[in-house]
């Protein structure tokens, strides 16, 4: 997983049945230096809630659509969790 | 799969089910020339890898899949501790 902090949200309409009720968040990939935004954004989909300026950690792939499993989904960036804290040692 | 260094660890309390319980650090991906990728990854980690060490990912989900259940995103898991690593001049060696 990446982690990346919310940005905003997506309305679609219309958008093909699998995504009716489904959240979409723009997410921004953060990098190493001081855990900052900067990599390139992407849309992801989020079912915890996350709000802007959150970081979450997002699964990208196949496995993204597994939540939805047996179901067929065209997802390819889930959020999989939100983060509290990240506790980094030197 | 690829070889990453443990940087720390996350904690979150909002999570998909299926994750309750596991233990997630953060890594930073080595490169062929011993550098660090730029962007942190998140990984599971069932074997208690230490900060420092270096682990091999793998980011196959079907390991999680087994254990987290069908509908799990979880796709990045240790799958060995590193313990000792040969190449020309050590060049991905963890502490490098």
């Amino acid at each position: 997983m990446r982690l990346g902090i919310v940005r905003g949200h997506v309305v679609l309409n219309p958008a093909v049945t699998a995504f009716r009720g489904k959240t979409l968040v723009v997410l921004e990939p953060v990098t190493m230096e001081n855990l900052r935004g900067g990599g390139k954004s992407l849309i992801a989909i989020d079912a915890l809630g996350a709000a802007r300026g959150q970081i979450v950690a997002f699964t990208e792939g196949r496995e993204a659509a597994n939540p939805y499993w047996p179901n067929a989904v065209p997802v390819d960036a889930y959020c999989s969790l939100i983060v509290d804290s990240i506790n980094i040692q030197p | 799969m690829f070889l990453a260094r443990i940087e720390g660890t996350v904690v979150s309390s909002t999570k998909h089910p299926t994750l309750d319980g596991c233990r997630f650090l953060i890594a930073q991906r080595l490169e062929a020339d011993g550098t660090a990728g730029l962007e942190p990854i998140v990984i599971i980690d069932w074997l208690g890898a230490g900060n420092g060490s270096t682990v091999l990912v793998s980011t196959d989900g079907d390991i999680a899949r087994a254990r987290l259940g069908n509908t799990t995103p979880a796709r990045m898991v240790v799958v060995g501790i590193v313990d000792d690593l040969q190449t020309r001049k050590s060049a991905m060696r963890g502490n490098a």
